[in-house]
């Protein structure tokens, strides 16, 4: 029935071609942990992604109880955190994985670098693993914020400032970022706002075209 | 290549791929991804361990009037964070711009400043000794970072507000250990809330005296936390539970 299913759906889109492309891709030997173990330093892109998976997956359960506000925030993670069913398990992996996002990330990096797989003609695509490098730390600083807890504020009271100290523009990133004067409501919400739509949308961008531009320029042949 | 695509179901006898692939190399599905997945699948199974064992805690509400809290960023900008304390005054611009910003356009514009077809890392020794460099620093400032971090806290002294990082002795002592609650207490729940109740794999019981009473206690500890505590957290009655609770009702904290 299935085959039925997918006939008629092809007959009429025709995506075979399009899943076939990505299918057969051959995969070279000097890549794949089975022929050769030390090739698992392949491996780290693909687990990056794959944690990145589950952060987003995890921070959309979150996204059920969060309450964005300086009086509910607070007391809607501690609600996680102590009632929700599995509450803490799903907190536990947002926040591990922020940190483990990073690692992977950081050792894929070096990965690339070490094996100058950067180089003509990928370049593009380490200036678009560069930024998305950067839009992983920005993730983890305005996640930070969230539970509103006094290690949040004050890391991201300190954060702030040092950007608002930054000649010429820091006082506009600072307003830009903090909403206002103080840190407060304001700044809670755009963080909030920051964290859950703006730099999601950023990511699935920048993942977008690594991934293409991997498929499209094949991955960089033995050392 | 038309004539490829008309036969398109996997794993059945219609298809047939019609590509040699050279030996070592493999097709990316299933047969690649199929290994990926098993090692992501163990990866994840040892990420799941890491979160159920490692639970996380949430400290006291956010409180702009309380200037004595020691500010520590998340463990990652911690590098950034050291290096702003070398640059005193009018000298900080370097950490807040001048250095990160050349650190970042570097990377950035690593694949235009290392243009030389070699790839090996041993043949463009400049490169690979500036990114070991680069690597070690972070990290050597990321430990001067947490160990000075540690050293404020403890100077701070008895007001720590890490919760589960300070002694029993640290917050106060255990108020009256001989009752018999506080013996239920030594056989059930010490080896989860800690033989001080100053907290392990569960939560820091001290001064619990302040936030709840002897009845809500029992009705707490009544119902555990599933999965991690069990239902009456291990004791065997009723009439136990009674006793451990209003024994932790005592254990009031200034």
């Amino acid at each position: 029935m299935f085959a039925k299913m997918y006939d008629w759906i092809d007959e009429r889109l025709n995506i075979t071609p399009i899943w076939r492309d990505i299918a057969d891709y051959e995969v070279p030997a000097h890549v794949n942990p089975a022929n050769k173990m030390s090739a698992f330093v392949y491996c780290f892109g693909g687990l990056t992604f794959l944690i990145i998976v589950t952060q987003i997956l995890s921070g959309m359960f979150l996204a059920l109880y969060y309450v964005p506000d300086i009086v509910n925030a607070y007391k809607s993670v501690d609600y996680i955190t102590n009632e929700v069913l599995l509450g803490n398990i799903v907190r536990g992996m947002h926040f591990w994985g922020a940190s483990l996002v990073i690692i992977m990330m950081f050792l894929h990096m070096l990965r690339v670098f070490f094996t100058g797989s950067y180089k003509a003609p990928r370049e593009l695509n380490w200036v678009v693993g560069v930024l998305i490098f950067l839009v992983v730390m920005a993730f983890g600083f305005t996640g930070y914020l969230l539970p509103w807890d006094q290690k949040a504020y004050w890391a991201t009271a300190v954060g702030t400032n040092i950007a608002g100290s930054v000649p010429i523009i820091g006082p506009y990133i600072r307003t830009l970022l903090v909403g206002g004067d103080t840190l407060g409501a304001l700044t809670l919400t755009r963080f909030f706002a920051i964290h859950v739509f703006f730099l999601p949308a950023f990511l699935l961008v920048l993942l977008a075209a690594h991934f293409y531009m991997i498929r499209k320029q094949g991955i960089s042949g033995p050392l | 290549m038309a004539e490829h695509y008309r036969e398109r179901i996997p794993g059945t006898p219609r298809f047939k791929r019609d590509k040699e692939y050279p030996p070592g190399t493999e097709p990316f599905f299933p047969n690649f991804l199929l290994k990926e997945w098993i090692v992501g699948a163990m990866f994840l199974v040892g990420f799941i361990l890491w979160v159920i064992f490692n639970p996380v805690g949430l400290e006291k509400v956010a409180n702009p009037e309380d200037t004595t809290f020691i500010p520590v960023p998340d463990w990652y900008f911690l590098f950034l964070y050291q290096l702003l304390k070398y640059f005193p005054g009018k000298y900080v611009v370097f950490g807040t711009v001048v250095i990160p910003a050349i650190a970042t356009l570097a990377l950035l514009l690593a694949p235009w400043l290392d243009r030389r077809k070699e790839r090996h890392p041993f043949k463009r020794p400049i490169a690979t000794a500036t990114m070991v460099l680069s690597v070690l620093f972070m990290i050597w400032l990321t430990y001067v970072a947490a160990e000075e971090h540690k050293a404020e806290l403890a100077k701070q002294g008895p007001q720590a507000t890490t919760p589960g990082g300070q002694q029993g002795t640290a917050s106060g002592p255990v108020v009256d250990p001989e009752d018999e609650g506080a013996k239920l207490y030594a056989q059930s729940c010490s080896g989860c809330h800690g033989p001080n109740l100053e907290g392990s794999f569960g939560p820091s019981l001290l001064g619990i005296g302040n936030r709840m009473n002897a009845a809500q206690l029992s009705d707490v500890i009544s119902k555990g936390f599933p999965p991690k505590m069990p239902a009456r957290g291990g004791l065997q009655s009723d009439e136990q539970v009674k006793k451990v609770a209003e024994w932790l009702a005592k254990q009031k904290q200034k």
